[in-house]
């Protein structure tokens, strides 16, 4: 089965995309007082040195984000 | 204008998300009028200072810790909710000043409309004016003015610009709503501070309508919670009933209450704070985009371009490295002048004491107890400020949110959060501020492994110990004719720590295994030249925090360890006197050496010495004496004690002052003289072996000495369990790692 959407791990480094929704509310309620929200566009900047965390752009403004917390935005295709 | 002078200080809150420049305006508008107070019931520092209005009344601002809405994941975001929540608490605000980067408004305008609703008069500061100017971006404040009906005023806490003018705007508002509209009339109209549309509108606040219209359901939880428990505000309600579980002001049958409402009502908590935080955007979102104007943004920044090298995937963590090096190197090199005044300082003191006073124990109670202590504490304030000053530049850069991102995963695997690495690189001064760092971590599990683990990074009151040891354990060689086997060594101690922690870390972990929401979601701000009021302030802070929070702690161990050393069982004191004296007189040493043995006859008879014997069994198995044993135990009130002790136990005489004053060698090889002669005596075998001085390295590297630690960890963690766990543990680390290290090399 084919999924119909992406998350944020699954940008290439400089790709962007808008997200559309989030797959769990605690992080939901985090990420959107930060400014994560349908219609924003997120930007991959680059991967942390170790891995499991991202650089990433939400409308132009810089965030580190976690593995679970970048999977949890779901992004449009 | 003055005429309320009886009536309790006006309350001002500052409030703010993180990034906004909030401490910045917060020094600006208090200047150095400010100190640190904790609330009550919750571990969290605010930040007060005295605001003078032009009219020369004064009032209390208060620096709320950032948050991005009064939805909170951490222990520093739950104050702001939880004070809001509850008029009844101390710190609840008269008046608030929302502070807003204005380059980013649309992202901090939540935060601000959540403040709207509960009806205490607010003032919307655009801060970063300069930058915005900078970057073209034109703000409409008089559109904003009208659509919130706020007073909004442009200011920049970088430059200062217009502080002045939001203080003024601030009193003007204040008396708005606390006086009758007469007087408000009679208020000096200045043209150069008017604000438009400002003054009519403030007033109109206290019954205006909701910016976020609850929900059906949400209206009926807050009309529930409103008859139930006297509240008036319909949004105040309703975070009561969002946050009931941990807010600390409701009795428990009122959470009883709370929760049987939500219940029956079928309130979904998390679900309706999305849905009002979507809802707020969608309101607020057309508003801020007709009053400011930005120009298209250039996709690479200087920032894009710094951190295309300081978070490079390779580069950027050798660049951390390579930072913290330096860091390390400017503390050893510019901290040696300034501990080397403190310590002939208070040596000189003390001498000068003994000389003029008469020789009894309140004096020695006064030089030893009392000038030693102070001089112990006083000694570390240098290497500790350095550390803190540096830091705090990293962090006023924006450097420390990069370290968070890169070492995020690292820090995960051993129980912590990448926010962890902050309190550990503090850890290398003084845990005490380092544990209270831990803070911003929202995940309980995170905090508390970091809490638990920092003491093992050694601190600045190991090398004392560390020197006098390596000095006498490791021979002066350098390796490849460059590397100094010596200076290995003490690399290794701190390897040593960091070890330990991370070990401890993962095995907390695993033993703990909480599921609980862990967050790391941090900004990363925009690159900055530093406000340097800031670093010095924050500097200024931890400082203080070391010297009020360890230091009375540290100086009334030493004066009960002073009584422990100075007085003994019985007689055992004026009996150690006259052995002394026979032994000098058989022994014909002059009156230095004669005074040396006296000192050290008294310690072995004293409680201390006593204690020493006793404990002898117990420490054998690492290679100590009993002697030891008396320096280990005088080493609870700080750990550089543990050279002093040694040098009254081998008898210095004269030098015994010197030994402490790490420019003078000569001390310190006579101290190790002194050691490498020290026999067992029952064995007759030298107490100071290779294997003995590592043992007692790898016991001051792992070892809980320092009741000034437990004492904030109790604190931090809201009970002694932590504390007494965390002395067990790392008690038993040091004995087992001191047993193997002596078993290996003996």
């Amino acid at each position: 089965m084919q999924r119909r959407y992406r998350t944020v791990p699954d940008l290439k480094v400089n790709e962007s995309a808008r997200a559309i929704a989030f797959d769990d509310s605690a992080l939901a309620c985090k990420l959107t007082s930060m400014g994560f929200l349908p219609g924003t566009r997120i930007e991959m900047i680059r991967k942390s040195p170790f891995g499991s965390a991202y650089y990433v752009k939400a409308d132009g403004v810089r965030f580190a984000l976690r593995e679970e917390e970048a999977a949890s935005i779901l992004l449009e295709m | 204008m003055n005429g309320d002078e009886g009536s309790p200080p006006l309350k001002i809150a500052l409030i703010g998300n993180p990034n906004s420049g909030k401490s910045t305006v917060f020094n600006q508008m208090t200047g150095l009028r400010q100190r640190t107070g904790n609330f009550p019931g919750i571990t969290v520092e605010v930040k007060e200072g005295t605001l003078h209005f032009p009219s020369g009344q004064e009032a209390i601002l208060f620096d709320f810790p950032g948050t991005y809405s009064l939805y909170p994941t951490s222990t520093d975001e739950k104050v702001v909710a939880s004070v809001l929540t509850n008029p009844a608490d101390p710190y609840f605000p008269d008046a608030m000043v929302y502070v807003a980067d204005v380059t980013k408004l649309e992202k901090h305008l939540l935060l601000f409309t959540q403040l709207l609703d509960l009806n205490v008069p607010l003032l919307l500061a655009l801060n970063m004016s300069d930058s915005a100017t900078a970057l073209g971006i034109k703000v409409n404040a008089a559109k904003l003015s009208e659509a919130f009906g706020v007073p909004v005023i442009s200011i920049s806490g970088r430059t200062g610009h217009n502080t002045m003018r939001l203080i003024v705007e601030l009193e003007k508002m204040v008396h708005g709503t606390r006086d009758t509209g007469a007087e408000r009339q009679a208020l000096p109209e200045d043209p150069v501070y008017r604000v438009p549309f400002s003054m009519n509108r403030v007033v109109s606040t206290v019954n205006r309508p909701l910016f976020y219209p609850l929900t059906e359901s949400e209206k009926q939880v807050s009309d529930a919670i409103r008859q139930n428990l006297e509240v008036e505000n319909p949004y105040r309600a309703l975070l009561i009933a969002h946050h009931s579980t941990w807010l600390h002001f409701l009795k428990p049958q009122e959470k009883e209450t709370i929760a049987t409402i939500t219940s029956t009502k079928n309130f979904q908590s998390l679900r309706a704070q999305v849905d009002e935080t979507l809802e707020r955007y969608d309101r607020f979102t057309p508003i801020s985009q007709a009053a400011v104007a930005s120009p298209p943004t250039f996709p690479n920044t200087p920032t894009d371009r710094i951190d295309a090298v300081l978070t490079h995937r390779l580069g950027g963590p050798l660049i951390f490295f390579a930072v913290m090096m330096l860091v390390f190197q400017a503390i050893f090199e510019w901290s040696s002048y300034p501990m080397d005044w403190i310590e002939s300082g208070f040596g000189s003191l003390s001498e000068f004491l003994t000389t003029q006073m008469p020789s009894a124990w309140y004096t020695e109670l006064l030089t030893d107890g009392i000038l030693a202590g102070l001089g112990g504490i006083l000694v570390f304030v240098p290497q500790i400020a350095i550390l803190f000053l540096l830091i705090s530049i990293l962090e006023e850069v924006g450097y420390m949110a990069r370290v968070v991102f890169m070492f995020d995963k690292t820090m995960r695997r051993f129980g912590m959060n990448g926010r962890s690495m902050v309190s550990l690189i503090s850890g290398t001064a003084c845990a005490v501020p380092a544990i209270m760092s831990s803070r911003t971590i929202g995940n309980w599990q995170e905090r508390l492994i970091t809490v638990m683990v920092t003491p093992f990074i050694s601190c600045s009151a190991r090398i004392p110990v560390y020197l006098v040891l390596i000095g006498m354990a490791v021979p002066a060689i350098k390796i490849g004719g460059f590397l100094s086997l010596q200076s290995l060594v003490f690399g290794a101690m701190y390897v040593l720590g960091v070890l330990a922690a991370f070990a401890s870390g993962w095995a907390m972990k695993h033993w703990l295994h909480r599921r609980e929401h862990s967050f790391l979601a941090i900004e990363l701000p925009v690159y900055r030249i530093p406000v340097w009021k800031n670093v010095l302030l924050n500097t200024w802070e931890k400082v203080k925090a070391f010297i009020v929070g360890a230091g009375k702690i540290i100086l009334v161990v030493s004066i009960a360890l002073w009584g422990l050393s100075r007085f003994g069982p019985g007689d055992a004191i004026e009996q150690a006197d006259k052995t002394a004296q026979t032994e000098a007189q058989e022994l014909k040493l002059d009156t230095l050496d004669a005074e040396g043995l006296v000192q050290q006859r008294r310690l072995e008879a004293s409680w201390a010495g006593q204690a020493g014997k006793w404990m002898e069994p117990a420490i054998r198995p690492l290679g100590y004496d009993w002697k030891i044993g008396i320096a280990l135990l005088t080493s609870f009130a700080a750990r550089e004690v543990f050279t002093g002790t040694l040098a009254v136990l081998y008898n210095m005489g004269g030098l015994e002052a010197d030994i402490n004053d790490r420019s003078d060698n000569v001390a310190k090889a006579t101290l190790r003289e002194r050691m490498k002669k020290e026999k067992f005596s029952d064995t007759g075998k030298p107490v100071y072996t290779l294997a003995t001085a590592l043992s007692l390295l790898v016991f001051y590297a792992l070892s809980m000495q320092c009741f000034s630690t437990l004492a904030v960890v109790r604190r931090e963690t809201g009970s002694w369990k932590w504390a007494a766990l965390q002395f067990v543990f790392m008690s038993v680390a040091a004995y087992l790692g001191a047993w193997a290290v002596y078993i290996l090399f003996s």
